[in-house]
This record gives C-alpha cells, structure tokens and sequence, in this order.
C-alpha cells in the first residue's frame, strides 16, 4: 500500500497543490504571529527598558532610600562582575544658537562597557567630567558645547561648558519626547548634584544566569525596602509601566494567538475533508481490486501526515519570512513599534509544525473513516449525479449547542465581571459551537440568499441558487470557513476601534494637559502666560497658582489653585483630573487616605490668611487642587506656580517644535521652569497601540485569504465532479459567458452569505472581547466602525467572485462533447 | 491540437434545401504524424429535412464522432457541415453555442437532467438559457404527447430511467429544433421503455415534421428510422432505407461487426 500512497501523493500533486496553499498559509499564519508576538514583545522591552535588558540584574529601592552603602556588598557576590549606581540629577541647558534654557535629565553613563545600554546614533559616550551624550530630542550634535547650569549638593548653582561626545538614540521608548536626556560620568552626575543612587545595574561574569545572579545579590542584601529583578523581569515591569496595563495586552495577545490555532485548524481540516470526497470512487476502486479497510484508511492517513508536513515545513519558513518582512518595512516606515531584528521562538517552530501535521491528520481521519465504508461497488457505478447528501447529524447539533450554550454564557459572565480568562475559553467554547451548528444553519440561510438572486440573476442565478445546495455539508464547510476568518476579522476591527477609544479616552484622562510648566524654585512670573499664549501653535493655557497649606494632619502641603472656566478648554479630559467646584478640594487617593477623609467629609485647610472648611472629592491621581478663588482665601499672594497649555492639533513634528518653542520662551523668561511635553508621550503610546493592532488585523487578513483559497478550492472541486453537467448546459447551449456567471454566483452566494454572518458574529465577539479584556483596566469604550465592517463585506464577497475565477477558466475549457463522453 | 493537416478544398456544391444537417469532406484526426488517428476520413453525408436518420456501425467507427461534428459540439480538422444555410465549421463559440440552443435539440443515453431543476425547468431550460418563453399550447401539447403532465414538478432522482428519457426528448422537441440529434437513447433503458422513447421519436417525425438523427448500435432500434447510413473506419460505409432489424444486422455483419 505504500507504493500507492506515494503513487497516489503523486498523481494528485495538482490538487493537493490547493490543499497545500491552505496548510503552508494557515501554518505560515501561526508562526508569523508568534514570531511578531515575540518580535514585537522583546523590542517594546529593548525600547521601554533599554536600560535593563543589558544588565543581569537590577536592585532598586521602595522607598526611595540610598543604595549607595550596598554597593561594596554587591560587588563581592560570587559572579558579580561590574555594578553601576545610576545617578540621575537635572539641569538647565543652553544649546548653541537658542536663547532659552533646556530643561535634562540626567542620567549614568556606567563605567563599565556591560553596562553601557545607551544605543548611539553618533559619536561616544562621555569618558571625563565636562562631557556628556544627550538624546536625539536635544537636537544637538557631535562636538557642540552646551551652557550648562548644575545645582550643586550644598545648593550652589554653578555653570559649565560641556561638549557634547554621542547622540543616544531611544528608539521607540515612549518617554523619549518628553524632555531631553543626558548621560554624564558619575562623578560629573554628582558634581551636578545627583541624589544618591536608588538603582543599581548589576552585570554578571560570562555564563552567569540572571536567575541565579539575582537571587545571589537578593541573599546579600537586608530584606527590608529592596527590590531585586533580572534585567529582563525589570524591563518588563518598566515597559509595562509605559504601556499601561501589561496584563491587558499580555491578553490580547493571547487571545490572539489562541484564535490563530483555531482558525488554522480548522481550515485545514475543511480543505482536507472536501480534497478525500472527491476520491470516493478511487477509493473504492482499490477496494474492489482487494484493498482491506485498513490499508484504505492507512493510506488516507500516510498521504494526509506526508502532506501535513511538507506543507507545514514550507508553512514555517513562509511564516517566519512573512514575519521578517513585517519587521523591515516596519522598520522602514519609521514605526514607532521599532519591529527591529526577528526573535525567532523555538515554540512559534513547533508549535506551526504540530498544528500543520496534527490538524491535516485529524481533519484526515474522519473522511478516512469514511473512506473505509466506501462500498467497493461504488467503483462501478457510473459517475453518481446525484447530490451527495450529507446526514443530518444529530451528534454535531448536540455537540453544537453544548458547546455554544456554555460558552455564550461564560462569555456573558466574562463581560459583566469583567475577566478575560473568563471571557476568552467562553468566546473559543461557543465559536466552537458555532462552527459545528454553521453546519445545519448556512445551508438553509444560502437557500434563501439564492431565492434572492434568482430574481435579479436570471437562468444561471438559479441554476447557482441549486447548485450552491445540493451538497449542503460540502457549502457549510466552505462557508463556514470564510465565516470563521470575516468573524476574526471583524472581531478584531471592532475590538481595535473599541480599543483605542477606549486607549484614547485613557490617555487623555491620565495625560489632560498637552504641556506642563513647573517653576523649580515653585514659582514663575505671571506675564509667562500670555507670553506663552503667544507662541503659534500654543492653543490656550491656564495658570495654576500654588501655596502652602497646612492639612488636618498638621502637615504642610502644596495646594493649587485651578479655575475650571479657563482649564476645561485646555484640558484633554477631566475623567481622571476632576476640577473642584467653589467650597470644593480634590485630594489624591494616597492623601485622602493619610487624611482619613473620604468623599463629601469637610476638611479644613489653614493658609496664611486664614483658614476654610472645604468638601473632599477624591480622585485618583490628582495634585492638591481648589478653586483659585478658595485658594485665594488662604493665601492671596499665592504666586504662579504651574502652567497648563493645550497645543493646535497638527502634525507630530509640528508640536514638536511648539514644545521647543515654549521652551525657548520659558527659558529666557526663568532660569529654572522644567517644560514636560505630554503631548508627545500621549501621541508615541497612541502610535504604539495602533501599530500593534494593524499588525494583528493583517495577519487576521491572512484568515481571509486561506479561507477564500477554501471557497476557491471548493468550487474548483464542484468543477471536476459536475463536468459532464456543465458540459451538458454547454451543449444545451450555455454560453461561456453564462457558464462564468453560473460559477460567479455560486460563489458569491457562498462568499456573500459567510460574510454577512462572519460580521455579525465578529461584532459581538469584538464587543465582549473588549469589554472583557479593557473591562479589567477601566473604561470601556464601545465603537463600531461601520465603514471598515461594511468594507469587509464587500471584499469577502468580492473576493469569492475572484475565487471562482479560476475554476470557471477551467470550467469553460469542458468541451459540450464531455457531456456525452459518460 | 494544431497538426499541419493539408486543407481541403471544400466541395462547392450549394447546400441542399431538402438536406436539413449536411457534411462535405469531414474529418477529424486525433494526434499527429506517426500517431494520427482518423476518427472521420472525410465523411459526406445529408440529412433530408422531416426525416429519421440512424447512424450505425461497429465501435470505434466515428459514428459518435460524427454526431459530435454535425451538432456542432466538436470541432472537424477538415471538412465543412452546414445546419440548414448556416456554414459549422466557420462559427466562433458564442455563436455556436446560441446556434445549439436556438436550432438543435439532444436526447442523451444518460438522460443528462440537471438533478437541482425540476422535471418542468429541465424542458423549458435552453429556452430560458435563450431567454425565450416557451409557446404555451406547443409545450402543452409536447408535454401531452410525452405524458409527463403528472411528473411536471418532481426532480430527476424521483422519476423512473423511462420517465427521464421523456422529460429530456420533451426538452429537445420544445424549442422545435431544426433537427434533434439523440445519442444511443434507449442505451440506458430496458427494451419496453425502450421501444416507447423510439416511437415517440418516430411520431414526432411523422406528426410534425421534425427532423432527427439518431446514432445506435442497436439494429432494432435501428430499424425504427426511415434510412440508416453506417460508418466504419470513419468512412461511410452504406446506406439502407426502409429498414428492418434484418437487414440492418445483415448489412452490419457485412461490415465486419
């Protein structure tokens, strides 16, 4: 039998050909998300925690305390190999050619090459004092000399030339735009009056793990108030950090890849299934010339595994090929998701292998079940025009709905809680049942789409309207696979344009104001605001005035003071940032704990010119905020000590350069105001969220594409099994034309019917999928695109139009004759 | 496909008023060269209009082939046939194909219905396809003849083999074809119903003047037409009219069949 295996594999080289495409697609599929998963995981890491991934281990403090006592301890840990303290200080720059003074963070170039993270785009990193490298948003080059202005620890200011050695590119970090970087020697960090280091980076000696070496340094150190990560689990928290909720995305990404199995096994089988009925009558041939069940069913089986694996080998490659595309062009488009290099997992490998092999051999074994009942006097007979029907099967409707049931109700129960891991095996559990109930459900919802287009299609409309039913098993299956791909689809267009809604909304209430003014020194002067109000492309701004006041506890605080008649058109959003009313205080959660007030007690600030009752509102993060008029009260000479602004709505580059204008404008006006871009930050995580999801809705595209070599498959089959059919209508006196159209029609019928279905189904999965997913962070934002959704329709059903253009080339090839050959 | 065959003058002969399909010099070669197959060695052959004609000869004499090439179902390497004024072999696709659903009409020995359409669908279908509608009393009448009244509305799987065999002659007669070529057409039927397809096809000629072809290798069907022309070797090989089933075994035997 082994020969008429690979005789067999051979012969039907050109149909396994098709069935092929949809293995090495659907695999190809799998491992290209993984890869991208991977890929862009560890570069959303590289960027948000450039400065971690390098070290082996990171110790940090809760509380802010010194760490400086612990580095002769860590040092002597057995396979340490170079620790660097990370200073970090500020300080006002003047860059050659502006006036105003920059405000940068200064940050540790270590002494130790392992532990150099900084990526430069130019130039070296500072090797003395009187060196530095900045961040490209400084915008300064190799060689130029900086003004600069340190604070030093006893309090005097002091100011310095410094020469700029290197351009540190950041990458896609998302803090890179809010204000410039620089990286100074230790000594020069301290001379500028960094604080002790609350941070160390820990390198390793070669072959050190990270697990061990972390553990080792924790064993070292007292336990109190000392946190120790590997460098990758602190980039994570770091990026996690950056990227909001990490556990929210962590779940996308698995819903995501969970949906990638399920699609592609389930392609695969409907292609097989539909590929081995086709051969009945071979197989019952090899019946009657002595063939035992076994060897019938071993057979389908070898030819399915050989099949599977070829396929799937070809499907790994193509995959991560696909992926490494992805990246360049990501790469090239400037994304801010730099997709940079490929992280190839060694799982994402397997992991397509065995879902290629296993899926082809398990979508095998039921037709090869059936091959075995095949009667071997089915060879005989002549070629049977008789519609195969399918039975009805009861099994598959129980099956169906006990899986559906269950899973729309711990879908329900997922979006009310709201929990993806409750959500997510509900939505699989009832997709399932879905899948097996399309089954009874496409072919009667197919014989209506026909009754339709028989009005407006004329004689090959109805012709197709029959066709498209007579083997309804064979129409579900292929329906049902284009359905499962514009369900994906859809669900991911809705939950995307839910989601950076919802993002959206997010961002704006953690981020209201587009850019920040602080004066240092709590103070700035109160012509700053028109001034800055006058700078083009600065849409409007408020002052805040802040004084000191002293809270129940006996503490003095700094409260500002806020009018909501000239802040609420400068903010963004006042979800997270509630503004208070007269007679009104907003207290951060942290402070209404300390205060042991909750919201609508009265409590009583005291200001240098008396005191006032005032009713808490709480919020979550928040400053100390009253109404300016309240504030007054306490204080009337409460100086300025803030500036909101809201920028024009324009390009990225454009705001940019507003932030480097108000900047100049703020430092000529003071010496010592730090001006923090907001927008930039809000603009680089939204870019983030979009990129990641465009990447996920292409791939969903993919879905499609396998499903419509389906619907192409599946038609090109009917070809073969109705040639004396249509070469019959041909003699009859079918034009090509028509015999097209006949074939179109069918096709679209199928296409038109999945892709309703699919976009209906995808808008509910998308919908709870959010729900549950967001639900777990905060705000929900339910959005439906209509346009895209409607645009998914049409390609769905246009694109089975394409579909059919192959097997109606090959249809119309039959020549009447045929028709008379059986 | 395209085998340098030598082209044939075509006979200039005007084409007949009285012959309803005629063929002049028709071949047809299957391969090339060393491996040339003649299937038609230049066959020519008339079909009198409100005639039944019978094609005979033994297997593998062309007598299928040249039914294919007379109802313009395949195409000839050489030769010419002419369906009434109208010159075959010159036609493009399209407009051979609207020449079949328009001018000729085809009994099968599979009965070939389509088992989605209905007994009714599958005997107005070429008019459709024409986008005619069919004549009321005429397809009434057809219907009558054939006593398929009671079976309109069921699908091919539900009628019996001699019920189909009527439901297709119903759906060659319909359009009033200039002549209805029918391909061993009781092949698949037992002798009775056989017998009853033949007559119908007979008294459709003697009724109403159609014209009908029929290829058989079976003399008693045979013997139900008013000439028979056998075939062998892709040459025409005799003529018998008024036949019997004697002497068309007799003359078959003389073929070497």
């Amino acid at each position: 039998m082994r020969s008429v295996t690979l005789a067999s594999v051979r012969a039907h080289a050109g149909r396994l050909v098709a069935s092929c495409l949809a293995i090495v697609l659907a695999v190809a599929f799998v491992v290209a998300t993984l890869v991208l998963n991977e890929t862009t995981r560890s570069t959303v890491l590289t960027a948000a925690g450039a400065q971690y991934v390098g070290a082996d281990a990171v110790v940090g403090t809760d509380d802010g305390s010194s760490l400086l006592d612990a580095v002769p301890t860590v040092s002597a840990v057995d396979g340490v190999a170079a620790v660097a303290p990370e200073w970090q200080t500020s300080v006002q720059a003047v860059l050659p050619g502006r006036t105003g003074a920059e405000f940068l963070l200064v940050g540790t170039a270590a002494d130790d090459a392992a532990l150099r993270w900084q990526r430069l785009a130019d130039g070296a990193l500072p090797d003395r004092a009187g060196e530095v490298a900045v961040s490209d948003r400084v915008t300064a080059e190799v060689g130029d000399v900086l003004q600069v202005v340190g604070v030093a620890p006893d309090g005097t200011g002091s100011t310095a030339e410094v020469t700029v050695t290197g351009v540190v590119d950041l990458g896609g970090d998302p803090e890179a735009g809010l204000y410039g970087r620089a990286w100074a020697t230790p000594e020069q960090a301290q001379a500028w009056g960094a604080a002790d280091p609350t941070e160390l980076r820990i390198a390793g000696a070669p072959g050190t793990d990270p697990e061990l070496l972390a553990a080792a340094v924790r064993d070292a150190l007292p336990d109190e108030g000392i946190t120790v990560r590997t460098g990758t689990e602190q980039a994570e928290v770091r990026a996690a950090s950056m990227l909001g909720n990490a556990t929210a995305l962590a779940a996308v990404l698995l819903v995501f890849g969970t949906v990638a199995v399920v699609v592609a096994g389930l392609v695969i089988a409907n292609t097989f299934a539909v590929l081995l009925a086709q051969r009945t009558r071979e197989l019952a041939l090899l019946r009657c010339v002595g063939a035992t069940a076994r060897q019938v069913r071993r057979s389908v089986l070898g030819e399915a595994a050989l099949t599977g694996l070829a396929a799937s080998l070809l499907g790994v490659g193509a995959g991560i090929g696909l992926a490494a595309v992805v990246s360049r062009l990501a790469e090239g488009v400037d994304s801010p998701v730099p997709l940079s290099g490929l992280s190839v997992p060694w799982p994402a490998v397997a992991a397509g292998l065995a879902v290629g092999v296993l899926t082809t051999l398990l979508a095998a074994l039921a037709p090869a079940r059936g091959a075995t009942r095949v009667a071997p006097l089915a060879a005989l007979r002549p070629t049977d025009p008789a519609p195969l029907h399918s039975r009805p099967g009861v099994l598959r409707l129980v099956l169906g709905l006990l899986l559906l049931l269950p899973g729309a109700a711990l879908l329900v129960l997922g979006v009310l809680l709201p929990h993806v891991l409750v959500a997510l095996p509900g939505g699989v559990l009832s997709f399932l049942g879905v899948v097996l109930l399309a089954q009874r459900a496409v072919p009667p919802v197919v014989r209506a789409a026909g009754g339709l287009v028989t009005r407006a299609g004329g004689v090959p409309a109805r012709l197709a309207a029959g066709n498209a039913t007579r083997n309804p098993g064979r129409t579900a299956a292929t329906a049902t696979a284009l359905l499962i791909g514009v369900t994906l689809t859809t669900a991911m267009v809705v939950g995307t344009a839910s989601t950076r809604a919802s993002a959206s909304a997010g961002l704006a209430a953690a981020y209201p104001a587009d850019v920040v003014v602080e004066g240092l020194s709590g103070q700035l002067p109160g012509t700053l605001l028109p001034q800055l109000e006058g700078v083009d492309g600065v849409a409007g701004g408020t002052a805040l005035r802040s004084a000191e006041v002293t809270g129940p506890d006996g503490q003095a605080w700094t409260a500002s003071g806020v009018d909501a008649a000239t802040a609420v058109p400068v903010l963004r959003s006042t979800v997270d940032t509630p503004l208070p009313d007269s007679g009104e205080v907003v207290v951060p959660e942290w402070q209404a704990e300390a205060w042991a007030v909750t919201d609508g007690d009265v409590v009583s600030l005291d200001g240098p010119a008396g005191s006032a009752p005032l009713r808490v509102q709480v919020a979550e993060e928040s400053p100390l905020l009253l109404t300016g008029a309240d504030l007054a009260r306490l204080d009337p000479a409460a100086p300025v000590g803030q500036l909101w602004l809201r920028l024009a709505d324009a390009e990225a580059g454009a705001q940019d350069a507003v932030v480097d204008a108000v900047t100049d404008t703020v430092g000529t006006a003071v010496g010592d105001a730090q001006v923090t871009g907001v927008v930039s930050l809000r603009r680089q995580m939204n870019e983030v969220l979009d990129v990641l999801l465009l990447v996920v809705t292409g791939l969903l595209g993919v879905a499609v594409v396998i499903a419509l070599i389906g619907v192409g498959n599946t038609l090109a089959l009917s070809v073969v099994e109705r040639r004396q059919e249509n070469g019959l209508l041909r003699a009859m006196g079918l034009t090509r034309r028509q015999l097209r159209g006949l074939l179109a029609w069918e096709s679209v019928l199928v296409a038109g019917v999945a892709a309703v279905l699919g976009v209906v189904l995808g808008g509910v999965y998308g919908m709870a999928g959010t729900a549950s997913v967001l639900g777990m962070a905060g705000e929900v934002v339910l959005a439906v695109p209509w346009l895209q959704v409607a645009a998914i329709v049409v390609v769905a059903t246009v694109a089975g139009l394409l579909a059919s253009v192959l097997p109606a080339r090959c249809a119309v090839r039959t020549p009447p004759v045929a028709a008379l050959a059986g | 496909m395209s085998a340098p065959v030598p082209v044939l003058t075509v006979p200039g002969e005007p084409p007949s008023s009285a012959a309803a399909v005629r063929a002049a010099g028709l071949t047809k070669t299957h391969g090339s060269g060393e491996t040339a197959v003649h299937a038609l060695a230049g066959v020519d052959v008339a079909f009198a209009r409100g005639a039944f004609t019978a094609i005979m000869g033994p297997s593998g004499s062309g007598k299928s082939t040249l039914m294919h090439c007379l109802a313009g179902l395949d195409s000839a390497t050489a030769g010419s046939v002419w369906l009434g004024d109208t010159e075959l072999t010159s036609l493009r696709d399209d407009a051979l194909t609207r020449l079949r659903r328009e001018r000729i009409g085809f009994v099968f020995q599979s009965f070939n219905l389509l088992p989605v359409l209905d007994a009714r669908e599958n005997i107005v279908l070429p008019l459709q396809l024409a986008g005619r509608r069919p004549d009321p009393a005429w397809f009434d009448a057809v219907v009558a003849r054939l006593g398929l009244r009671e079976r309109l509305r069921h699908r091919p799987a539900e009628l019996s083999g001699g019920q189909q065999q009527r439901v297709a002659v119903a759906r060659a007669l319909l359009p009033r074809p200039d002549v209805v070529f029918a391909d061993e057409p009781t092949g698949n039927l037992d002798s009775r119903t056989g017998a009853e397809v033949l007559d119908l096809l007979r008294s459709s000629v003697r009724e109403t003047g159609q014209t009908v072809v029929m290829v058989t290798h079976d003399p008693i069907a045979a013997a139900y037409a008013d000439r028979v022309v056998l075939l062998a070797d892709g040459r025409l090989a005799g003529e018998i009219d008024a036949p019997t089933a004697d002497s068309v075994v007799s003359a078959l035997r003389g073929l070497g069949a």
